[in-house]
């Protein structure tokens, strides 16, 4: 059953233009100009009870503008959404209780409160009574491994502490489907790391529906079973992670930086990106030959460091919009 | 419907406490502002002491009814300012985005939002205010008057200051006449209407309705009018309705911001 329905939404912004330098703040004031961004171009989809659904794109894609019409905080243009059943639009309090809202970039939290206190909040916010808050406060501080740093005011948390707490704070009242935008923006790879480890549980605990938005490939190969890939507000590919792995993340980026020259020619499953004497960058596709090949190939001991990256999210949207072609 | 309303005053008063517990923190600094906004508005009495020295009354105010209008005045920016500090900063919080997460919970956006944070100056401003009504003379049906009016005119700066900001949602910077028209509504509001004319006296009434907030109050406190007590009311909630009609008007266009910022 879908929980989420997505039919035909379109989302558009008017933002003032002005001409550079001063001259042109004063232009602006007599004849104002105005652009209209189309953020979200008729796009649809739904979403599952229980899936992991990455919804992913450069920036200025679309992707948060999508997240908050389906969270009541945008009206949309054109279209119509239903969560769990709900318009956002008119439902939006009886929603609110049914979904819980992490945004990377902003801060939900009192950041002069302990995470206990502002959990106590959110708690009265969901009008949950104070023994359940309790009793959910203990069971997440387990989840979440939060017994160091509960007591202790956000302000003095790092970032990836405070993104735990603000997934937990957003989990208090058991919602159904956990919107999470950019969760992972900022954070560092062990951290990030430890971010979609937690989610991926929290998932398999709860049953949650969780709607996830990011430009990083890591969060999504790391998470989702399904993908969706917006650009200048159109979905662009709407597609299971194995067939996303198999025709677009099939490729590594690997860049050595090496201790004597080796002369590496492209061969089968290995293209050579960049060659410049002791810095090597090379294309490996995983399909053909595995990552560890392709370093026994320039020899462990002759590399001084290493790096192996996901090509870019705009190389695969460019793919894909090449293989349309 | 009863316990939706209990649940909204509850989260309300949790974050009045919360930041009243932030203040806290610096107990030095709490206290000073306390203490200092007392002693800076002691100094609105000692100007019309002087005056008084001059002349025995301005229009159909004596001492007393002047002192009876700075405290009540001083009371109203109290209360607005400690229950409904973010009114007065709504659009910062409409063009930076940060309605956000006050729209994602299922408790009344205008509601949750304006009462977020506190003044805490303006603790100073109700001590001031009762001080002053206890040296005007205490009655029981005046003390309660006057914090009836307390609310009803903390209620009106705080719509008036609400449907300016809300402005934001249609044009740039219009917490500029916001401010504007808030400043104008605290410097008058010390003044008796009587030394007001004309048009000036029609804006206090009507635009900047200082009259409706302090000016007939004080009437009424002094001498009990049902009539001027209903007007007051029936304003004061007209305002209300006014304040929820545009601001949720105005929320429809409300276009977010991914700015990063931090709930202090």
């Amino acid at each position: 059953m879908a929980i989420i329905e997505v039919k035909k939404l379109s989302k558009n912004f008017k933002v003032k233009l002005k001409e550079k330098g001063f001259k042109g703040s004063i232009k602006s004031i007599f004849k104002p100009k105005h652009k209209i961004v189309k953020a979200v171009k008729n796009i649809s989809f739904n979403v599952e009870k229980g899936e992991i659904v990455a919804f992913i794109g450069p920036n200025g894609a679309g992707k948060s503008t999508t997240i908050k019409m389906l969270t009541s905080i945008l009206f949309p243009d054109k279209g119509s959404i239903k969560v769990l059943g709900l318009n956002p639009m008119q439902d939006r309090k009886k929603l609110a209780y049914e979904i819980g809202t992490v945004f990377g970039q902003k801060e939900q939290l009192w950041t002069h409160l302990t995470p206990y206190d502002n959990f106590k909040f959110f708690g009265a916010i969901y009008d949950i009574p104070d023994a359940a808050v309790e009793r959910k406060i203990e069971e997440l501080k387990v989840l979440f491994e939060l017994d160091d740093f509960i007591n202790t005011p956000v302000r003095n948390l790092s970032l990836g502490q405070r993104i735990r707490c603000e997934i937990v704070a957003s989990l208090i009242h058991n919602p159904k489907i956990l919107f999470l935008d950019e969760p992972t923006i900022g954070l560092d790879p062990v951290v990030k790391e430890n971010i979609r480890s937690l989610i991926k549980r929290m998932n398999k605990e709860y049953k949650t529906t969780i709607f996830l938005t990011s430009h990083d490939v890591g969060d999504i190969e790391k998470l989702c079973k399904r993908v969706i890939i917006i650009n200048n507000g159109q979905i662009v590919l709407d597609d299971s992670m194995e067939n996303l792995k198999y025709h677009y993340l099939n490729k590594k980026i690997v860049e050595a930086k090496m201790k004597e020259k080796i002369n590496l020619d492209d061969e089968d499953g290995i293209t050579i990106l960049k060659d410049k004497g002791y810095n090597l960058k090379i294309e490996v596709d995983t399909t053909k030959r595995s990552v560890a090949d392709a370093i026994k190939l320039l020899n462990p001991d002759n590399i001084i460091d290493i790096n192996i990256s996901n090509i870019p999210l705009e190389d695969i949207i460019s793919n894909i919009y090449k293989n349309k072609d | 419907m009863l316990m939706a309303v209990r649940n909204q005053i509850k989260v309300i008063f949790l974050s009045i406490k919360y930041a009243l517990m932030r203040e806290l923190l610096n107990k030095t600094t709490f206290l000073s502002n306390v203490i200092f906004m007392v002693l800076n508005n002691s100094s609105m009495i000692i100007q019309w002491l002087i005056l008084f020295s001059i002349r025995d009354n301005f229009g159909d105010y004596g001492l007393k009814q002047v002192i009876l209008l700075i405290g009540l005045s001083s009371s109203i920016y109290g209360f607005a300012h400690f229950f409904f500090e973010k009114s007065f900063k709504l659009s910062e919080t409409i063009n930076t985005g940060k309605l956000d997460a006050y729209i994602v919970q299922p408790k009344n956006i205008l509601l949750s939002t304006i009462t977020s944070d506190i003044q805490v100056s303006a603790l100073g401003d109700l001590l001031f205010g009762l001080i002053v009504y206890l040296f005007y003379g205490f009655s029981f049906p005046s003390f309660i008057l006057y914090y009836i009016f307390t609310m009803t005119g903390g209620l009106i700066l705080v719509c008036i200051s609400v449907i300016f900001h809300s402005l934001s949602f249609w044009f740039n910077n219009a917490d500029l006449g916001a401010d504007t028209i808030n400043n104008m509504m605290i410097n008058v509001s010390t003044y008796p209407d009587s030394i007001f004319k004309g048009a000036v006296k029609w804006l206090l009434f009507t635009i900047i309705p200082v009259g409706i907030a302090n000016y007939i109050p004080v009437k009424i406190i002094t001498s009990f009018n049902p009539y001027l007590f209903i007007i007051n009311i029936s304003v004061c909630l007209l305002f209300i309705v006014i304040t929820f009609i545009i601001f949720y008007k105005g929320l429809r266009r409300y276009s977010s911001s991914n700015l990063m910022s931090a709930r202090i």
